[in-house]
């Protein structure tokens, strides 16, 4: 046996995509700037990637080195590129940048978290894993949308309807559940939803689901698990 | 320094402007300079209920865009010495309204009054978030309906989330109330209607007061009276218990019927 002296391991990052729309001209600099006063330090230190989408300049070397020089003073650190055009992309590799595979938007405030932890992970303990769950306190109102990516979601609270909660794991609600909630989104056929009154507008297990019409009275306000089985979505009261 | 206090619920016809009206009345009542804004650009309501219709030259978009100053566009009512009214305009619409310029003028009469009531147009765009979104404290205007429960849910959410002080993240939000309105006992007791507990279950937050159904607040609409002022008024009178709750009293809750409803009283005990 022996002992490398590196390991390599897959990492995620959330980045943030700055896309822009037309030339990177004053104007554009000019909004940048305005978006950065309004969310001073929101930014630093945060990994960019500049998204080619929506425009076609940038074609030209100095264009995009400059672009890159003027994020790098606003202390936005960009390492990449993405959807650019062959031209555009080859030009930025050889700016130093690297081509990237488009990604997934989520919202900012979520960025935001993500951004602002990253500078205070302590470096000598790389291991440490982030917890998988995400633990909501407070009531999940009519509209908003909770989405635990990583593992199980936890509510200790009710669930008001038409709000909607999803996880890749497991859900639990410590309260009414009046909303929908979609549990194993990924795939999970073992994923299972807990809740302490059902009167859910929709529950639904890797993809399977039920909605309020035909859950039936009989488990309505009741503690109810729901889990598959042989392909069909159970419901049935917690004992 | 000023309280902003929001009257919001999303759905519409609700009783946001009648009871703006009442309680800022109530709160001029008890000696406190109070100003009360209309947020429903394009709806010029708040002035009418406020029997002020005919004094209006300029108004809140007026300020904003600068054609006005505030001063001017300020009307004084004529029954309660430190109620003032700030009226919306009718021939604009929302898009008139900027963040920017509701910062400002709330910001200049945070330096002169003890209360600002916001009175918020119906739904959840622009003029409803930005009548929400400078406030310390909401009053969110619920009947006992589910659409209209399902919609202070909603409004709720955006309370925690959209507001300047949700968006700083320090320990200050937004406190909201629930304010029943337009509670009649007959249809609650056929059970055409919620109970309060009802409600107070799905919205799980402090409860103001109840209004009853009655024919006096629309007799004190069409006068142009904040119905606080009708003495002889269920209504009035429940809104001034409301108004006592808001400056932190314990006061019983009680129902037109004269009825205590004891179980909720104890469900949701004040906790201001
Ligand atoms: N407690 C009440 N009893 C009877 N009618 C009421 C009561 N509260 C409000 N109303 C009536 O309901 C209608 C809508 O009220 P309003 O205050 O304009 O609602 P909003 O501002 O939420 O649209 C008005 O006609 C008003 O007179
Ligand atoms: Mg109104």
């Amino acid at each position: 046996m022996s002992v490398k002296p590196f390991q390599i391991r897959g990492r995620f990052f959330t980045a943030v995509a700055l896309r822009p729309e037309g030339d990177a001209d004053q104007a554009f600099y000019d909004a940048l700037d305005v978006q950065l006063r309004h969310t001073p330090n929101f930014f630093a230190n945060a990994p960019f990637v500049i998204d080619l989408e929506q425009t076609d300049s940038l074609t030209e070397a100095r264009d995009l080195v400059r672009l890159i020089e003027e994020m790098r003073h606003r202390k936005l650190s960009v390492f990449g590129v993405q959807n650019g055009t062959a031209t555009q992309t080859a030009t930025a590799v050889k700016a130093g940048l690297i081509s990237l595979p488009s990604g997934r938007d989520v919202p900012v405030d979520r960025v935001e978290r993500s951004v602002r932890q990253a500078p205070e992970m302590p470096d000598e303990a790389p291991e440490a894993p982030q917890p998988a769950s995400l633990l909501i306190t407070e009531p999940v109102r009519s509209g908003q949308k909770i989405f635990a990516d990583r593992g199980d979601l936890v509510v200790v609270s009710s669930v008001g309807a038409g709000a909607e909660l999803i996880a890749v794991g497991n859900i639990h609600v410590y309260g009414h559940l009046r909303g929908r909630a979609l549990a194993g989104v990924n795939g999970d056929t073992t994923a299972r939803i807990f809740c302490q009154g059902l009167d859910a507008e929709l529950l639904a297990i890797a993809g399977l689901y039920r909605t309020s019409e035909d859950l039936g009275p009989a488990i309505r306000k009741q503690r109810v698990q729901a889990f598959l089985m042989d392909d069909k979505l159970c419901v049935e009261p917690l004992k | 320094m000023a309280k902003i206090i929001v009257v919001t619920s999303g759905k519409g016809g609700v009783g946001k402007t009648t009871s703006s009206a009442a309680i800022s009345a109530g709160l001029a009542m008890r000696g406190f300079k109070t100003v009360v804004i209309d947020f429903d650009v394009g709806l010029r309501n708040l002035d009418m209920i406020m029997g002020c219709e005919r004094r209006v030259v300029f108004d809140f978009i007026n300020v904003i865009q600068g054609d006005a100053k505030l001063k001017q566009a300020l009307i004084k009512d004529r029954r309660l010495e430190n109620l003032f009214i700030l009226p919306t305009s009718q021939t604009r619409d929302k898009d008139a309204l900027t963040r920017d310029g509701v910062e400002k003028i709330l910001n200049e009469l945070r330096e002169e009054f003890d209360y600002i009531i916001c009175d918020s147009p119906a739904g959840i765009e622009r003029g409803a978030h930005l009548a929400m979104y400078y406030a310390d404290e909401a009053i969110v205007v619920t009947n006992p309906e589910v659409s209209s429960v399902r919609d202070s849910d909603r409004v709720l959410g955006l309370l925690n989330s959209k507001t300047y002080l949700a968006e700083k993240g320090g320990d200050n939000t937004v406190r909201s109330h629930l304010l029943l309105t337009r509670y009649d006992t007959q249809r609650v007791a056929r059970g055409e209607m919620m109970t309060v507990e009802d409600v107070l279950e799905i919205l799980a937050i402090p409860l103001l007061g109840i209004i009853p159904e009655s024919s006096t607040v629309l007799r004190a609409s069409n006068v142009g009276m904040p119905v606080v002022l009708d003495e002889k008024s269920g209504a009035g009178k429940a809104y001034e218990d409301a108004v006592s709750r808001l400056m932190g009293d314990q006061i019983e809750m009680r129902l037109d019927s004269g009825e205590r409803p004891g179980f909720f009283q104890r469900l949701l005990g004040r906790t201001a």
